[in-house]
């Protein structure tokens, strides 16, 4: 097995060493903040544990970007895999291949991150250190092994990608019983049947990881519909091209903005909760994670649109043929940017509020909403903005999948 | 009206094309033909523009239009010609009327009068029954008629097909060729048609044979 | 033998007259050479001889005589089994095209490069026909053009080897 990793490895392309970095890095960056959060967890005081919280929290979109890149579905990686099944490899083979990979990977990145924590903060604890390394590394080792699922089913099913990826109704049960476990455990509060007010903690907890999980995964109904909408209602070649090619795969939409969209909703509840406790310390080393988050999501969203262009190059590369500007092709991207990434950050930013109004509805007072409105109005823009930004970078990989039939 | 003069290019060390000349007159239909590699598609490219010839000239109506800087270029595409490819090339997540439509929204028309002409299209290609479908979900010949009624409904002066039955069965292929030649025809638009399938090349008026980047010789030019 | 058994299968259906029977197969296997009345008769005559068809009436009003051929058993036998008879798949290659290049050798290439245009005239012809052809001819057509089609191709890899050989 380790053999046929070796020879693998050593044909690997460009594209596949980036993405070895890639994963490599989030996990570097997922272990040094969780240690971070648990160090700062572990002093007895309110804003420290809040700002580890927010940490630890973050390392959830950390973590996703680490599964997105180990799943990257770059057309050559599951060729690659296809072509070791049709060579022989039961689906055994290429799970464990993929689980070696992305643990090896997971475990080098980790370290790295585990070494950069206790650098860094020579007096903390170092317990936790190792407990994290090998979290993430297992976290790595089940992403790998999940990342070749599609081929592993068929050998010939990547040959032809099925496209029209829907909703699914598993997404939207999840979001509501996030729901509802943080609605009950702000309700009951103290009042908790079992183990009193840690237990309604816990539940709450729990309600705010499933309600995160559900957010990103529900963000596929919503971008489908607005997209339909959107669709329905375009006058311009541009507008009716992107609110169609969104509405055929919101999935992949919604796993992209996935980091956005939870980058949103923390900034957003960060800047309802600065509103009643007042801006800190604490506060500013949130925002410093948000603007990291941010730029992690925006890594997230390249390697979708990098995804994306692959998928369309031969259509585009025709309408080029016959005579659409590429500037027009550009716009194209933009405009499916902005479709996919309002409804997203609008729900996320709106949802983030809520969580902290809801839990504090009794103490919450009316004047606070304007600077927890305006953070949230702020977090929306800059999720939107940071999507766009993503399309018109990717204007030099939009002209390198025009050449196909389009050749100076 | 749509002349290549000399047209040669390389690809590499590769001599693709060389020293290729052709006239084609205002509604002629005429096939490129000749073994793979022959540089029949490098040709139609070099004439549509989507390709720039390293030396010869293409003149449209006896301008110039090998040499215009991109923009310019595109929008002689976008106005003069149509193209069909051999696996349409549309785009899969619009209906078929929609693709077909795309064109005339392009070029900045109204959704309505886009929508409209191009249901017009299907119909005269007859797949109206599908014009809400999806690209997936048609058959490859319907494929192709769809592709057709895109490259028509700009109203073209040529439309270039690049084996546009090379994917489809006897049958299916011969109803995209009549399709096409007779809507191209319908619109005094000319065809300029690349293919190996000496039955495909027989819709056309005349035949360039290529061998080797040439003209074969002693056929007529 | 195929002109009787193509008769035979036309009078199945009722007893004819020979001029009918003419009609028929110019209709029928359009494309096809036209049939000669002179051929029309021999060939009645020979399938009266070996039994596989019969006068059924002879009438003369005012006019030339007139005679009605109808099938006997013996000649729905024969027909049955010539339709379900297989051809011999090409046990020899006869054609007068095969024949000049086999006597030019490498010289034929002159030759071939006309014949080929000649073949690709023809097959505009008969795409052009089909157009607005009956089924029967739409049918000749397709199978002509397939004909040619294959006599193209050898022509291509004709040339093409004679060209291997003077590189070689």
């Amino acid at each position: 097995m380790i053999t046929v990793l070796r020879m693998l490895n050593r044909g690997r392309s460009r594209a596949e060493r980036v993405r070895a970095w890639l994963v490599a890095a989030g996990a570097a960056v997922a272990a040094f903040l969780v240690c971070t959060a648990v160090s700062l967890a572990d002093f007895d005081d309110e804003g420290g544990s809040l700002t580890g919280l927010g940490l630890a929290l973050l390392a959830v979109p950390v973590a996703g970007l680490l599964h997105q890149a180990n799943r990257l579905a770059s057309a050559t990686r599951e060729r690659r895999l296809a072509a070791l099944r049709l060579a022989g490899a039961s689906p055994g083979d290429v799970r464990r291949l993929g689980a070696l990979e992305g643990g090896l990977l997971a475990l080098g990145g980790s370290f790295g991150g585990g070494v950069i924590y206790v650098v860094s903060h020579l007096s903390g604890p170092l317990l936790p250190v190792p407990v994290v390394v090998v979290v993430v590394t297992l976290g790595g080792v089940v992403s790998g092994a999940r990342a070749g699922r599609h081929v592993v089913a068929s050998p010939l099913g990547v040959v032809r990608r099925v496209r029209m990826r829907g909703p699914r109704m598993r997404d939207l049960l999840l979001f509501g019983m996030g729901v509802g476990c943080f609605v009950l455990g702000a309700v009951v509060k103290g009042k908790f049947p079992y183990v009193g007010a840690y237990g309604s903690v816990v539940l709450m907890a729990a309600g705010l990881v499933l309600l995160l999980f559900g957010v990103t995964l529900a963000a596929t109904w919503a971008i489908r519909a607005h997209a339909r909408r959107v669709g329905r209602r375009a006058r311009s070649a541009e507008a009716l091209l992107a609110a169609r090619l969104v509405e055929a795969d919101p999935r992949a939409w919604a796993r992209a903005l996935a980091v956005v969209s939870l980058t949103v909703f923390f900034g957003a509840m960060a800047g309802a909760q600065q509103a009643v406790v007042g801006y800190s310390q604490a506060h500013a080393l949130v925002d410093v994670a948000l603007l990291v988050a941010l730029v992690t999501s925006a890594v997230a969203l390249v390697v979708h649109q990098a995804e994306e262009l692959i998928d369309l190059r031969r259509s585009f590369s025709a309408l080029a043929a016959s005579g659409v500007p590429e500037g027009a092709l550009g716009g194209v991207l933009v405009r499916q940017a902005v479709i996919a990434a309002s409804p997203v950050c609008v729900v996320a930013a709106v949802s983030g509020v809520a969580v902290v109004v809801v839990t504090t509805i009794d103490i919450y007072q009316v004047q606070w909403l304007g600077w927890a409105a305006g953070r949230a109005v702020v977090m929306a823009g800059m999720g939107v903005l940071a999507a766009v930004l993503v399309a018109v970078a990717a204007r030099p990989l939009l002209r390198g999948a025009l050449s196909t039939y389009v050749r100076a | 009206m749509l002349e290549g003069r000399g047209l040669g290019k390389s690809f590499g060390q590769a001599r693709a094309l060389d020293d290729v000349s052709l006239t084609i007159s205002e509604g002629e239909v005429v096939a490129i033909t000749g073994p793979s590699g022959a540089g029949k598609s490098t040709l139609l490219h070099c004439l549509a523009g989507v390709v720039r010839p390293e030396s010869g000239e293409v003149l449209l109506d006896g301008r110039r239009i090998d040499a215009l800087p991109e923009p310019e270029s595109t929008k002689v595409r976008r106005e003069s010609f149509g193209v069909v490819f051999q696996f349409g090339e549309l785009v899969p997540e619009l209906t078929a009327v929609e693709n077909v439509a795309l064109p005339l929204l392009f070029s900045r028309r109204g959704r309505q009068e886009a929508m409209a002409a191009a249901a017009e299209w299907l119909a005269r290609l007859e797949v109206t029954g599908c014009a809400d479908q999806r690209i997936g979900e048609l058959s490859g010949g319907q494929r192709q008629r769809v592709a057709v009624a895109r490259a028509l409904v700009t109203g073209p002066r040529v439309v270039f097909a690049d084996e546009p039955t090379g994917a489809l069965d006897t049958i299916g292929g011969e109803q995209v060729m009549s399709a096409l030649i007779s809507a191209a025809r319908a619109g005094r638009a000319a065809v300029v048609l690349v293919t190996h399938d000496n039955r495909v090349a027989a819709y056309a008026d005349r035949e360039v044979a290529l061998r080797d980047g040439s003209v074969l010789a002693g056929v007529q030019r | 033998m195929t002109t009787g058994h193509v008769l035979l299968g036309f009078l199945v259906e009722r007893a004819k007259h020979g001029y009918e029977l003419k009609k028929e197969h110019d209709h029928r296997l359009a494309g096809a050479k036209p049939l000669a009345y002179g051929q029309v008769y021999a060939t009645l005559q020979r399938l009266q001889r070996d039994g596989l068809a019969e006068v059924a009436e002879t009438r003369q009003e005012g006019g030339p005589e007139r005679v009605l051929y109808a099938i006997t058993e013996n000649g729905r036998a024969e027909l049955e089994r010539w339709l379900n008879a297989v051809e011999p798949s090409a046990p020899y290659v006869a054609s007068p095209l095969f024949a000049r290049v086999a006597v030019a050798g490498k010289d034929a290439d002159g030759y071939l490069v006309r014949q080929r245009e000649a073949h690709l005239a023809r097959m505009r012809e008969l795409t052009a026909e089909k157009a607005s052809g009956s089924p029967a001819q739409v049918l000749a057509a397709d199978y002509a053009l397939h004909h040619l089609d294959a006599d193209l191709r050898w022509i291509e890899t004709a040339l093409a080897r004679m060209k291997e050989h003077d590189d070689a």
